[in-house]
């Protein structure tokens, strides 16, 4: 008799807590996000104080400054280490740690002269032997420097960087806070160079040679100083009291928490434990994006990639010029684009709108699917659409990359070029391979090709990818292996001219020459969203710098409401949890 | 049984050479190129070349295989230059697993980082799979065909069957997110915290564990029951709990202790993706990013450390067999 009414009891409660945890999962997953909490407080003015709390998807790897080129790595290092020269709000460079930069009149020397009274990290004055040292320092032989070739034209790289002398001839000290650098021809991309975190003046602590321990204890002239590094887990910059611009930064510290879920992102986020968010995934970008409550809150960031796919022109089929210029008739941007609202702009050039914006009867690919029809009778692969017969005999191995967007763009492409005859087989493999086999001569005939700027001109969108130069058997970065002599020609013109005007009209040739012959059939730029609490002023997306919130600044009072606000948002849930425990 | 003890011994090493020697053939004939990845991909072709000759990634397979395998354990004093010193050092005996491609530290530094959260989670899934799985089987194989026993076989079914990420998410959308009552994610800074932001983790491990032992001890135990020795126990008088936990359940224990030791390498595997969603600073998350951006040294580091876990545990319960069973320590 104990042990039937026992079994009853047991499929009771058994069933009742079963019940329960699937309504509680069921509750919890509704398709819509929390609102703000607390309010933007209208007459908040800037003051010093708080913690700024955000997250990586990813890890650090580190923040040696002559090491870290990754985009994870450039937002602290943009914090940590102030350069020479940097970028406006308007992504116009201007002086930084330097108070003038003259160029001479035939672009080839330049004259830095730096403020005085500018702290590093250690209290030590900045002076033109530290500049010249820590240039010194990443571009020297035992230094695994992602990139010292950026500084190739500097007199003397050469001798230095192969360790045949001992320091770098063209960089000279003129005086206590001034040095000059000397180029061996001119480059109108220099001054950007110089911006990036590679050759940033660090403490004399980080040495004269690379040393590995120096991650872990960074040093610079920036407005914060790392307090907390730990891989995987936590970064903590605080204020660096000495910092040259009086007054800034506001923020009495920044915390990133590293290699977070980006979900785990969005629920810390809606919970008020992290302040500013950027890697949604797409559903959570969405309902933030749509939901009224969250409206002025967050803003996109602008793009500086471009991707689309690239067209093996040393391969058959596509050493066919119109069979490339098929493909880049056939492809439906505007489609691309929607599978991934937002995110994904439709682009039909090779430059992004930020760095040159399109103008009418600027130079782009098109779509235009009777054109690619034109173009595949023209390649000798003529298609009848309607009876489906004709086209490209042989199905083209397309490479992509998996858990990348670029899988999903290529199933739209596939569509697309089936309908102008041509069939695609989608390969996905890993990133490592990708890049081995897709930079590996006469292997890939088409595949996802994709570029981030790394500084906002347009060279750096042609020569790296599309010169001839960039051809190599391996590792050549010109995936698609085109080489055309009248634009190896424009894009030496345009480095080395110092006039916007004339250098902006050579890169126009140099898209129309790329919107003809098609190696790349350019599909869409990627962007991301970026969103925040009402409580942080001072920030919105820069033009250029990722995640820059060097000047961002916390309304406490604001938090303080939104602290109460967030006690009565758990409360719901507490209930919940008590409520069970009441049913038990 | 000291010859058998050697020849146990002698086979355990020989496991891990060929694990370690297999792994760094697999990893360094892939069509891949470490020095391309730690570069990025806009490095120039030139700086790529430099950092492979920087890595010794230029020179032949044997060359690497023979210079790896030379450095991992040594004897002696530190070289001069101490400062760039990746070795650990044990007395005179000092182990060298390189420096990571990408973290740029020791790798035995990472790996010495990295262990103690993930001994912290494993011990704690450990015990939870024996606690639960041995409570769970126990009852079950004691309510025979009731619903307690069928509910619990349908459960055992859902937990083995239900992968790691998804009980994960699910605990973690529950516990944390709904009811509030443990962090998201995180490893915490006091030993309090940590232990609280363990919970979690470890429960997403243990269960999967323990629906298997359940299973097991069940299954076991049905059998136990119907012996001649319980019986006699029954008729003697004594209680019912002292027949099933004293008398059934230490012999029960036997396959399970086996299955533990076997089971360490399924630990080890569903950590890599909970360390993961946890953001769990332990071996899984290291090996994740290892393995993503093709980080060599620590990838090697991080199976080296596994199979001689794995092969240890297994050296472990063979050995402890003789404690458990008297026949065996007799024989």
């Amino acid at each position: 008799m104990r042990s039937t009414r026992t079994k009853t009891d047991v499929a009771s409660r058994g069933g009742q807590w079963a019940v329960r945890c699937l309504l509680l999962l069921l509750l919890g997953c509704e398709a819509k996000v929390s609102p703000p909490l607390g309010v933007r407080r209208g007459d908040a003015t800037a003051a010093r104080g708080g913690t700024l709390r955000t997250a990586f998807f990813t890890d650090v790897r580190s923040l040696d400054a002559a090491t870290a080129f990754d985009t994870a790595s450039a937002a602290i290092e943009s914090l940590i280490y102030d350069r020479l020269v940097t970028y406006d709000a308007h992504g116009v460079i201007v002086p930084q740690l330097a108070e003038s930069v003259d160029p001479s009149a035939d672009g080839k020397r330049y004259t830095f002269t730096l403020r005085r009274g500018v702290l590093l990290h250690d209290g030590a004055e900045l002076t033109a032997d530290d500049v010249k040292r820590s240039i010194e320092r990443s571009l020297h032989v035992k230094t695994p420097c992602p990139v010292p070739s950026y500084y190739e034209r500097i007199v003397g790289y050469a001798a230095y960087h192969d360790g045949k002398t001992a320091s770098l001839e063209g960089v000279r000290i003129s005086g206590s806070h001034a040095l000059t650098i000397d180029l061996t021809e001119p480059d109108a991309t220099f001054l950007h160079v110089m911006a990036l975190p590679i050759v940033a003046p660090l403490c004399k602590s980080a040495g004269k040679v690379y040393d590995r321990t120096f991650s872990s204890k960074p040093c610079g002239a920036g407005p914060f100083k790392v307090d907390r590094y730990e891989n995987g887990q936590i970064i903590r910059l605080v204020r660096h009291d000495g910092y040259w611009q009086k007054g800034k930064p506001y923020l009495d510290a920044i915390e990133w928490s590293l290699g977070m879920q980006s979900f785990t992102q969005r629920f810390k986020f809606e919970r008020g434990d992290l302040d500013y968010m950027r890697e949604f995934s797409e559903a959570d970008s969405t309902l933030f994006r749509k939901s009224p409550a969250w409206q002025g809150h967050g803003e996109w960031e602008p793009s500086l990639t471009t991707a689309g796919s690239f067209m093996n022109t040393e391969m058959p089929p596509f050493d066919n010029r119109h069979l490339r210029r098929a493909v880049s008739f056939a492809i439906n941007r505007e489609q691309v684009a929607s599978v991934r609202p937002g995110h994904v702009q439709a682009q039909a050039k090779l430059v992004p709108e930020i760095i040159i914006p399109s103008e009418p009867g600027y130079p782009a690919q098109t779509f235009d699917r009777e054109q690619a029809l034109r173009e595949m009778a023209l390649a000798g692969y003529p298609y009848d659409p309607v009876r489906r017969t004709g086209g490209y005999p042989h199905e083209i191995p397309y490479l992509a990359i998996i858990d990348s967007y670029s899988g999903q763009a290529a199933e739209v492409y596939k569509q697309h070029l089936e309908q102008i005859g041509i069939r695609i087989r989608i390969q996905l493999v890993g990133w490592p391979t990708f890049l081995a086999k897709s930079s590996r001569r006469n292997t890939v005939a088409m595949g996802f090709s994709g570029w981030h700027a790394d500084f906002p001109d347009p060279s750096t969108f042609f020569e790296p990818i599309l010169s001839s130069g960039a051809i190599q058997d391996e590792e050549s970065q010109n995936a698609a292996f085109f080489s055309n002599a009248e634009l190896d020609d424009i894009l030496v013109r345009a480095r080395r001219s110092a006039n916007r005007g004339e250098r902006l009209a050579l890169y126009r040739q140099a898209e129309a020459i790329v919107a003809r012959e098609a190696p790349w059939a350019t599909v869409y730029g990627y962007r991301y969203f970026e969103l925040w609490q009402p409580y942080v002023h001072g920030y919105r997306p820069h033009p250029v710098l990722t995640q820059y919130i060097r000047d961002a600044w916390i309304d406490r009072d604001g938090r303080k409401l939104s602290g109460r606000a967030r006690g009565a948002r758990r409360a719901p849930t507490t209930t919940l949890a008590l409520a069970l425990g009441g049913l038990r | 049984m000291i010859g058998y003890l050697l020849r146990r011994v002698g086979w355990s090493l020989f496991t891990i050479w060929a694990v370690v020697t297999l792994t760094f053939v697999i990893y360094n004939v892939l069509p891949e190129d470490p020095a391309r990845v730690i570069a990025g991909p806009q490095a120039r072709p030139a700086d790529v070349a430099r950092i492979r000759t920087q890595l010794g990634l230029d020179q032949p397979i044997g060359v690497r295989y023979v210079r790896y395998m030379s450095g991992l354990v040594s004897f002696g004093p530190p070289p001069a230059d101490a400062k760039d010193d990746s070795a650990w050092a044990l007395g005179p005996v000092r182990i060298d697993l390189g420096v990571s491609y990408l973290k740029r530290k020791p790798v035995v530094e990472l790996l010495g980082r990295a262990l103690p959260p993930t001994l912290l989670v494993g011990v704690l899934a450990l015990f939870v799979q024996i606690a639960v799985g041995a409570f769970g089987g126990v009852l079950a194989a004691m309510r025979r065909h009731s619903v307690l026993d069928w509910g619990t076989v349908a459960l055992t079914l859902v937990g083995i069957s239900a992968p790691t990420f998804l009980t994960g998410l699910l605990l973690q959308h529950l516990l944390a997110r709904q009811l509030v009552w443990f962090p998201l994610d995180g490893y915490g800074q006091t030993s309090a915290e940590r232990l609280h932001s363990a919970v979690l983790p470890a429960l997403t491990l243990g269960l999967f564990g323990a629906a298997y032992y359940t299973r097991l001890v069940r299954d076991e135990m049905i059998g136990l029951l119907k012996q001649d020795y319980i019986r006699t126990a029954r008729a003697k008088g004594q209680r019912e709990w002292v027949v099933v936990y004293k008398h059934a359940l230490r012999n029960a224990l036997m396959p399970l202790v086996t299955v533990v030791g076997l089971s360490m390498g399924g630990l080890v595997g569903g950590a890599i993706v909970t360390e993961k969603i946890f953001r769990w600073p332990g071996i899984g998350s290291l090996s994740v990013d290892a393995i993503v951006e093709r980080d060599g040294p620590v990838i090697m580091g991080v199976v080296l450390l596994f199979s001689t876990v794995v092969v240890l545990a297994n050296l472990l319960v063979d050995l402890s067999y003789a404690v458990l069973d008297p026949r065996v320590r007799r024989s």
